[in-house]
């Protein structure tokens, strides 16, 4: 007879080694895409690889930098996926990547892939406005369409804009003001926006929440937040500034210590994939890879079949490079 | 108020010894040696634990914090001291968190009178009310007041007003709210025990109900309420959660090193910023040696439980005030409950249960699954050890007991996320057990025990000190030994005690996601991670009726829970 301890001890250890580490035919992938995206991608994948079981990670991109350098000693995840590329850059996750690319990633345009290939981007998402429509009609305010228009005094205290010392796309918007109106004309913008803004929120899909509860009329936010407030039904209109817009390449990277290689490329293969790029479009507003549909949601939303005209030109390398000094200046010249 | 204690000291010729050759001066019995054999063994396991789970991953902590380059130096301090604004968002925090304590002692002490001492009806409502926001996963709270006091809330728009929620005010509110349990728990415990012989000798005396208050009750409870002062202050000062979610531009110290930690991956200053946030904890240290002035145990063995009387006016009042701080809590979480049955708060308001039928996480019912497992553990592991180490603390006054204290009430000012962080960097590349552990519900478990330890120590601790030292005496005397004292008279006097710290941890398991959500994989997903998912992907009411679901779960747990205790329940026990 075997003792109930003892087979309780047996499942014990069982249960540890299941969960502890993976296995051939199991990769673990570190992700900041969305839930509902995450779940779309890995079905399609599992459809062309139906052999390799994907486990998924999903944290916030600051949480999930945060983790992957605290880990850096002993990593548990075989691939990085869907993650800001200004946080890709920075040197202690660069140097956790080793170089590999995928299949079929020469047809990516070169400014989309790290030139030892570390990284491959495929998506990204964009800054845009999320206007409600019910504030703006009770308070008679006009409909702004371009960051000059933030500056008008009617706005003052209705604009609310992510904090750039918090939140990554606070500092993607104010580093793509400053790369795309030069850094002078960049800071001097910024102080007079500060006029108008209510507050510098901790977070940044929050300013696009916020906005869609009728706490404020225009929430600085990302494309992402702002389409999908308007499917879920909320009196909210996206505009993309006319002068351009900033925006964050989300990247995919191989992890040196990967235990599972031969998978892991499988699934990086599969993200550059004619199948993937359909599905990235019904969720990104930004494909890098030519060959998908705006999705339906998004074009009620308003977002152009091709929104590379609408962006500003970025440099991802400076503005991790300098990130340290564009916030000490936003914090002693703007934060309150 | 001692002379049956002195009387039995062991200096006393003659009295409570067992047969044997005659022992040497004062100690020596083999009871004693029994007795501390187990003290020793109890107070080395539980310094143990600490050490592992506390005060490793806080000398990684500080190690970060000192690391210059490749050797060790204080750079980083005057980075961080010099850096624009660091100042201003010290005095931030320091304003906060001292008016937050106010706020929160005197209100839940008030609740906690009321519940205790008064005989006014439905006090099992007001208890349960009064947990609310300790299960209500963070999301519910910072929704419901924006909901409710947001420029777009409730309040504003029925009453044409113009409040500002978004500030220091927020900030107070939500921190005032998320802290007050927390005091509550431990002020009930402080109040609940306590001897009617006092109030019948003043009231003898002529002293008026006033008097009574302020010579008998107050100081009767002056540890409960020290130690509600700290935690109350340490946890307001560490949490920048509510900050984030409210607070607009009011930055405090913790945001600080979710700023450095999450937003510029700067560990270093982040570690400098957590250290700096230790430092009330010191304060906490005094606590003891403060409360020993003039403090007595309430309860000996002659004395006799005090029962509230009936008194309709008291008792009104008290009702009135416990109603007055009741629904401002049921109001933020039943609003955010309410706004996971309609459509889109606040524009359309049909009634819809698609929030709970079209869940779009995935693994949602598995993580809410994880979630009742880990808590579980938690609240086993969190009881045996909060337990073992506030009685460590009582019975060793030497160096054992003292670093036990210390390194239990440590938690309390280490914020979440940093703990996460910390444990990342102590446990991920260790080997040996350590590798076995990580990645499984029971690290989870084990993180969530510690993130909450100094709860669970204070409330045993103020549990364990109302009980008078003439009881191990008297067991002693009939030949017991420690341990025989503590499973037939300390175990059963503190029991109702252990049970709601037991529950505490269950609760907070239940919903705390800032350390733990780096100590999260793929298999190991928490209820309150899926939460988190369905806001982050821009569904609040999918989140919002994942939050009531978790909060489902624990009141249905505390149902089973009061069923298993009147199972169990042996007649004639007070408190039952």
């Amino acid at each position: 007879m075997v003792s109930p301890i003892k087979s309780l001890a047996t499942l014990g250890v069982a249960i540890l080694v299941t969960t502890g580490l993976a296995r051939a035919g199991e990769i673990t992938v570190y992700t900041a895409y969305e839930e509902d995206e995450i779940k779309a991608y890995v079905q399609g994948f599992n459809k062309a690889n139906p052999d390799v079981k994907v486990n998924v990670l999903r944290l916030s991109t600051g949480d999930l930098a945060a983790r992957i350098v605290a880990e850096a000693e002993n990593p548990k995840h075989d691939v990085i996926w869907g993650f800001a590329v200004t946080n890709m850059v920075d040197p202690r996750i660069l140097n956790s990547l080793e170089a590999y690319k995928p299949k079929d990633a020469d047809k990516l345009d070169a400014k989309f892939r790290d030139a030892q290939d570390r990284w491959v981007a495929t998506t990204g998402y964009m800054a845009a406005f999320c206007v409600n429509t019910e504030v703006l009609k009770a308070k008679n305010l006009p409909m702004p369409t371009s960051w000059q228009d933030l500056l008008k005094p009617v706005y003052k205290g209705e604009v609310v804009m992510p904090n750039p010392a918090s939140s990554g796309t606070g500092y993607l918007q104010i580093v793509a003001l400053l790369q795309g109106l030069g850094e002078e004309k960049g800071w001097k913008y910024l102080k007079d926006l500060d006029a108008n803004i209510n507050q510098y929120i901790k977070s940044g899909s929050k300013p696009c929440r916020s906005a869609r509860a009728g706490e404020f009329a225009i929430g600085l936010s990302y494309e992402f937040v702002a389409i999908k407030s308007i499917a879920e039904g909320f009196p909210i209109k996206m505009v993309i500034p006319s002068e351009g817009a900033g925006y964050e390449l989300e990247a995919n990277g191989l992890v040196k210590t990967a235990k599972n290689k031969a998978d892991a490329k499988k699934f990086l293969d599969w993200s550059v994939s004619t199948q993937a790029v359909e599905l990235y479009s019904a969720y990104k507003g930004i494909v890098t890879i030519p060959g998908g549909k705006v999705s339906e949601e998004a074009q009620k939303a308003g977002l152009p079949a091709n929104v590379a005209p609408i962006l500003f030109k970025m440099d991802f390398e400076a503005s991790a490079r300098n990130r340290d000094a564009i916030l000490t200046r936003w914090k002693k010249d703007i934060e309150r | 108020m001692t002379a049956p204690a002195s009387a039995m000291t062991p200096a006393s010729p003659g009295a409570g010894r067992g047969p044997g050759p005659a022992p040497g001066p004062g100690r020596g019995t083999g009871a004693l040696d029994g007795d501390r054999l187990f003290l020793m063994l109890v107070g080395l396991t539980v310094l143990a634990g600490l050490a592992i789970f506390i005060a490793w991953p806080m000398i990684v902590v500080f190690l970060k914090s000192v690391a210059v380059g490749s050797g060790y130096g204080f750079d980083n301090y005057t980075k961080v001291f010099s850096a624009p604004k660091f100042w201003t968002i010290v005095g931030h925090s320091l304003t906060v968190s001292a008016t937050v304590t106010v706020i929160t002692v005197v209100l839940a002490f008030i609740y906690a009178y009321a519940l205790t001492r008064s005989a006014m009806p439905m006090k099992w409502l007001f208890r349960g009310i009064a947990l609310l926001p300790v299960f209500a996963p963070s999301l519910v709270q910072a929704l419901g007041l924006v909901f409710l006091f947001g420029r777009n809330g409730i309040i504003n728009r029925t009453f044409g007003l113009d409040i500002k929620i978004y500030g220091f005010w927020g900030v107070v509110t939500a921190d005032v709210l998320y802290c007050f349990p927390q005091a509550v728990l431990l002020l009930v415990t402080a109040l609940s025990v306590a001897d009617a012989r006092p109030y019948e000798a003043a009231t003898v005396l002529g002293a008026g109900p006033v008097r009574k208050f302020f010579d008998v009750t107050l100081p009767g409870v002056k540890f409960g309420l020290l130690a509600a002062a700290f935690l109350v202050f340490t946890i307001a000062i560490t949490d920048f959660g509510n900050p984030m979610v409210i607070g607009g531009d009011y930055t405090v110290l913790a945001n600080e090193i979710y700023n450095q930690v999450s937003g510029q991956m700067n560990f270093q200053l982040g570690s400098v910023v957590a250290i700096v946030l230790l430092l009330p904890a010191l304060f906490a240290f005094q606590i003891e040696r403060i409360a020993n002035r003039r403090q007595f145990a309430l309860v000996g063995d002659r004395s006799v439980p005090l029962v509230p009387r009936r008194a309709p006016l008291f008792d009104g009042a008290m009702l009135a005030a416990a109603t007055l701080i009741a629904i401002p809590i049921l109001a933020v979480v039943g609003i955010v409950i309410y706004a996971s049955f309609v459509k889109t708060w606040p524009y359309n308001m049909t009634f819809t249960l698609n929030n709970y039928t079209q869940n779009t996480a995935q693994n949602g019912l598995q993580s809410l699954w994880n979630s009742v497992v880990v808590s579980l553990m938690a609240a086993g592991i969190g009881v045996v050890l909060a337990a073992a180490a506030a009685w460590v603390v009582a019975k060793d006054k030497g160096p054992v007991g003292r670093v036990v204290n210390a390194l239990g009430l440590l938690p309390a000012a280490i914020p979440g996320m940093v703990l996460g962080l910390a444990y990342v960097f102590a446990f991920n590349a260790a080997g040996g057990v350590m590798a076995l552990l990580y990645d499984t519900l029971l690290m989870l478990a084990i993180c969530n025990v510690f993130h909450y330890f100094s709860q669970g120590l204070l409330t045993a601790s103020t549990s364990l000190r109302q009980i008078s030292k003439s009881f191990d005496e008297a067991s002693s005397c009939l030949g017991g030994s420690a341990f025989d004292t503590l499973r037939h008279v300390t175990v059963p006097l503190v029991l109702p005690t252990l049970i709601s710290v037991g529950v505490f941890f269950f609760m907070r398991s239940m919903v705390t996601l800032s350390a733990i959500i780096f100590l999260i994989s793929p298999g190991t997903g928490l209820a309150a991670a899926t939460v988190m998912l369905l806001d982050d992907a821009g569904s609040t009411t999918h989140a919002a009726a994942f939050s009531t679901l978790i909060m489902a779960v624990v009141l249905a747990a505390l149902a089973i829970l009061k069923l298993v205790e009147r199972l169990f329940a042996r007649p004639g026990r007070p408190g039952a």
